[in-house]
C-alpha cells in the first residue's frame, strides 16, 4: 500500500454523526476534520480541516426529522468544499434519501423534489451516490451517476432469524405499493405473506383496510420502506390483529418517526417496532420501549470499502455483513 | 396591468411580494407552501403556469436554507409544469458575502483559536504549518511564544492575501480578551442521543458543546478553510431552471459572474441617496463614512454624486499602541469633527462593524452618527447592539422582513425597495432596458 493518495475521507454532516462514526470505527478510520455550524444568520458554515487532495471522499449525511433542509444544504456545501479542494472522487451516503417520496408529478405543477435533489447533488459534484431502500428504485433513473441502492433486507432478515425465530410467521406488506418488498422476504423465509389494501375515497383520508390473505394464530410482521407518522401503520397493525393475528410486530427499514408516531406506536396494538438506525433516532428508543433497532453502519462500511476497492457491491444486495 | 405574468412569492417575505403585486395590479399567484411532518418542502402551484413568464420572489433572509431549498424546488415546480420563463427574484442573495474566512470581517468572528498550543502534537511526520495565528505550529516554532503572540497580534494576511483563518481577536475589540464562547455562535441545535464524544477527532457533532468548537483544529500542516457556498448557491438555482436572476445589492459584484444566465444586479442607492437628500438636514455638510475598505466605492459613489465629503474607516489596522483597547484596530481616515456623518454598507448582520465604526466616529467628535445599510439583517443580538451604540439613526430597505426589527429598534427607519422589484419585473416582462434603473440622478 505505498500510494499514499486516495484514500478513504470519511466526513460526516450534522444529521447523524453516531452512524458516521459507527462506519468509521468499522472501517478503522478516523472521521476527517470538519466543522460546520450555522452563523446566526442561519447560513450554513462548514470549515474544513484537513487535506482532500486526490482522496477517495466519502460523506455521509442522513435525514434528521425537522431538519431535512440544513441538512441538505450542510452536504451540498460539503460536496462543493471538496470538489474545490481537488478530491479524486465524492461519494454522498444518504441512509435515507430525502424527498424520496417526492418522486412523480402526481398533481398538475406539482414539484418532483427527488428529482431535483438528485440534480443539485450532481450540480454540487457528486460522483457517486449510495443509499439504502429508496422509496422507488426507479429514482436511480433520476442520476447520471452512479447510485447503489443498498437493501437492509439481509440485516432483516437476520434480525427475525435470530431475534423472533421463523415458527408461525406471516409477512404482511401495509399497503400494494411494498408488496414486493414483503414477498421478497417472505420467499427468502419461506412463509406465508399477506396483503392490506388500503381504500381511499378521496386523497388524504384512510378509508377502510382490506386484509387479503391468512393470519389467523401467527406472528404478523408487517415490512414497510419507512414509517413518517406511523398512522397508516397503526391502523394495519389493528387491522392484522383484528383478523386473528396471535402478535403483530413491523419491521421498517426507516424509522423516521415524526410528528406524534411515538405515541401512536405506544398506545398501537403493535408488540414490537424494528427500525434500523438509517435515520438518528435521537431519545425515541427511551420514548418508546417496542422500539428496536438494527444496527446497518456494517452494510454501509462494506460498501464503501468495496466501493473505495472497486470490488462489486452486489454481493451486499443479499448478505448482511457479520 | 400586465398579462401573462405570473408572480409567485415564497415564504420569507410574503409582504414584499403583496407589494410588489400590488403596483404591478396583479393579484398574488395561488401555491400552497409549508412542510410535511418530517420537514421536507412541500409545494404545489395552484395556478397555471403554463408559457407564462414566472417570477418568484424570495429572500435570504430568515431560516435561510429553507428559503432557498423552498425557492428551488419553486421554481422546479414551475419549469415541470411549462412555464416560458422562470426569474428568481432575490431581494437578498443567501450566501452572497462569501466570508473565506469565519465571518471577523464583519465583525462575527466564528471561533477561536486555543491560545495554547498542544506541544505534543508534534511527531517525525509533521511538516512546519504555514505560519498563522491558531495553526498548529511545529515544537520548536512554537517555543518562541513572543514570536507566536505578536503574530496572533498584528499579522492580516499571509501570502496568499487570505486574513488568518481562526480568526484572533484581532478585529474585534470588545472581545479580545477572554475566553468566553464567541458571542455570535448559533451552534445548531442539540441533537438528543448524540452521546459519542470523540475527544481526539473533532467532527461536526461535537458542536453541541460550544466549547469544543474553540478546540476544532486542523490536522498538522494542513491550514483549515471555509467551504465557499457562492458559486454553489448559483450553480443550484440554475439547476433547479432558473432562466434569470434579479437580486439587489449583491456584497460582490463579481458574483454576477458565477452565473450562466443573465443576472440582473438592481442598486439600493437611489433609495438611500434620496433618503439622505429628503430627511438629512443640511446633508451637504455632512460626511460620508465607509466603515470599512471594502465598502469604500459604494460610499464615495453617493458621496461623489451628491457632492459631499468622504471618510473612510480602516478596521483592521495593525495596533500601533495598544492602550486604547477598544479602538485600537480601528483608524479613521478624514475628518468629522463637529459633523454629521453618514455610515453606508451594503448588509449590517450582526452589526458589529458598523457600531463600532459609529463608536469610533462618536470618539472623533462627530455630532450625529446616520446608517443607511442596503440589506438589514439583524441577526444574533444586532438589535440590542445598535440600540446601545452610538447610533442616532439607522436606515435599512425591506429586502427581509422588518416589522419584528422596527418594533424592537426606535432608531429604525426601512426604505420601501418594492417599486424597484416591480419596475425591474414589469421591464424584464415587457422586454425592456433595465439600466435606467441603475442611473440615479
Amino acid at each position: 500500500m505505498g500510494d499514499m493518495a486516495n484514500e478513504i475521507k470519511l466526513l460526516s454532516g450534522n444529521s447523524h454523526p453516531v452512524l458516521a462514526s459507527l462506519v468509521a470505527d468499522r472501517l478503522g478510520i478516523e472521521l476527517a476534520k470538519t466543522l460546520s455550524l450555522n452563523y446566526s444568520n442561519q447560513e450554513t458554515s462548514v470549515t474544513i480541516g484537513e487535506s482532500v487532495r486526490d482522496e477517495d471522499v466519502f460523506i455521509l449525511q442522513s435525514t434528521a426529522p425537522g431538519d431535512i433542509n440544513d441538512g441538505l444544504m450542510e452536504l451540498l456545501i460539503m460536496i462543493h468544499a471538496c470538489r474545490t479542494a481537488s478530491a479524486r472522487r465524492i461519494t454522498a451516503i444518504l441512509p435515507n434519501f430525502p424527498y424520496a417520496r417526492q418522486d412523480k408529478k402526481d398533481k398538475s405543477r406539482a414539484p418532483i423534489s427527488a428529482k431535483l435533489i438528485a440534480n443539485m447533488l450532481q450540480t454540487a459534484g457528486c460522483n457517486h451516490v449510495i443509499t439504502m431502500d429508496l422509496h422507488a428504485s426507479q429514482i436511480q433513473g433520476f442520476f447520471n451517476v452512479p447510485v447503489d441502492n443498498l437493501y437492509a433486507e439481509p440485516s432483516v432478515l437476520r434480525w427475525i432469524r435470530e431475534n423472533r425465530g421463523t415458527e408461525d410467521v406471516v409477512i404482511v406488506s401495509p399497503d400494494a405499493g411494498g408488496a414486493k418488498r414483503a414477498t421478497a422476504i417472505a420467499d427468502r423465509l419461506d412463509r406465508g405473506f399477506a396483503l392490506i389494501h388500503k381504500e381511499r375515497p378521496r386523497p388524504n383520508v384512510v378509508g377502510r383496510m382490506v386484509l387479503v390473505g391468512d393470519v389467523v394464530g401467527k406472528v404478523a410482521i408487517l415490512v414497510d420502506d419507512m414509517a413518517d407518522t406511523c398512522g397508516t401503520l397503526a391502523k394495519a397493525a389493528k387491522t392484522v390483529k383484528d383478523h386473528g393475528a396471535a402478535e403483530v410486530i413491523a419491521i421498517v427499514t426507516h424509522g423516521i418517526l415524526s410528528g406524534d408516531a411515538i405515541n401512536i406506536l405506544n398506545e398501537s396494538c403493535l408488540s414490537q417496532i424494528v427500525v434500523t438506525n438509517t435515520v438518528p433516532l435521537s431519545d425515541k428508543v427511551e420514548r418508546c420501549s417496542k422500539l428496536r433497532v438494527i444496527d446497518v453502519s456494517p452494510t454501509l462500511a462494506e460498501a464503501i470499502r468495496r466501493t473505495h476497492n472497486g470490488e462489486s457491491v452486489s454481493f451486499l444486495f443479499n448478505h448482511a455483513p457479520a | 396591468m400586465v398579462r401573462n405574468i405570473v408572480i409567485l412569492g415564497g415564504n420569507s417575505h410574503p409582504v414584499l411580494t403583496e407589494n410588489i403585486c400590488n403596483i404591478l395590479g396583479l393579484p398574488v399567484s395561488n401555491r400552497t407552501l409549508s412542510k410535511f411532518s418530517v420537514g421536507e418542502t412541500r409545494c404545489e402551484i395552484k395556478d397555471s403556469v403554463r408559457g407564462k413568464d414566472v417570477f418568484i420572489i424570495q429572500s435570504g433572509g430568515g431560516s435561510v436554507n429553507d428559503h432557498l431549498m423552498e425557492l428551488c424546488i419553486m421554481i422546479s415546480a414551475c419549469k415541470i409544469g411549462s412555464a416560458k420563463r422562470v426569474t428568481a427574484v432575490l431581494p437578498l442573495f443567501p450566501y452572497s458575502r462569501q466570508p473565506d474566512l469565519p465571518y471577523n470581517k464583519a465583525g462575527a468572528p466564528l471561533s477561536k483559536p486555543p491560545m495554547e498550543v498542544p506541544k505534543d502534537k508534534y511527531t517525525f511526520e509533521s511538516v512546519p504549518a504555514t505560519p498563522a495565528p491558531g495553526i498548529v505550529k511545529s515544537a520548536s516554532f512554537n517555543k518562541d511564544t513572543d514570536l507566536a503572540r505578536a503574530l496572533s497580534r498584528t499579522s492580516l494576511t499571509n501570502g496568499n492575501g487570505q486574513a488568518p483563518v481562526n480568526g484572533t481577536p484581532r478585529s474585534n475589540g470588545e472581545s479580545s480578551t477572554s475566553s468566553d464562547p464567541p458571542p455570535n455562535i448559533m451552534p445548531l441545535p442539540a441533537r438528543p442521543g448524540l452521546t459519542a464524544m470523540h475527544t481526539q477527532s473533532f467532527t461536526t457533532h461535537d458542536l453541541q458543546n460550544p466549547a469544543l468548537i474553540n478546540t476544532f483544529q486542523a490536522k498538522p500542516g494542513y491550514k483549515r478553510w471555509v467551504a465557499q457556498a457562492g458559486t454553489l448557491v448559483a450553480d443550484l438555482l440554475t439547476c433547479a431552471g432558473a432562466d434569470h436572476v434579479v437580486a439587489l445589492d449583491l456584497h460582490d459584484p463579481q458574483y454576477q459572474g458565477f452565473f450562466d444566465i443573465p443576472m440582473d444586479n438592481l442598486y439600493g442607492r437611489p433609495l438611500l441617496q434620496r433618503y439622505i437628500q429628503q430627511n438629512i438636514p443640511d446633508f451637504r455638510d455632512a460626511v460620508i463614512v465607509s466603515p470599512d475598505a471594502g465598502g469604500a466605492k459604494r460610499a464615495t459613489a453617493i458621496a461623489d454624486s451628491l457632492g459631499m465629503d468622504f471618510a473612510l474607516i480602516h478596521k483592521e489596522r495593525r495596533p500601533t499602541r495598544i492602550t486604547d483597547r477598544q479602538n485600537a484596530t480601528m483608524m479613521l481616515v478624514g475628518n468629522v469633527a463637529n459633523r454629521v456623518c453618514i455610515l453606508i454598507d451594503d448588509l449590517v448582520d450582526t452589526a458589529n462593524t458598523i457600531t463600532r465604526a459609529a463608536k469610533l466616529l462618536r470618539k472623533e467628535r462627530a455630532t450625529v452618527v446616520y446608517a443607511l445599510i442596503t440589506h438589514g439583517v439583524f441577526s444574533g443580538d444586532a438589535i440590542q447592539r445598535i440600540n446601545l451604540s452610538a447610533i442616532d439613526k439607522i436606515v435599512v430597505t425591506n429586502s427581509v422582513p422588518q416589522d419584528n426589527h422596527r418594533r424592537a429598534c426606535p432608531k429604525l427607519d426601512v426604505l420601501d425597495v418594492s417599486p424597484i422589484f416591480a419596475e425591474a419585473i414589469r421591464r424584464i416582462h415587457h422586454g425592456e432596458s433595465i439600466s435606467v434603473l441603475f442611473q440615479y440622478d
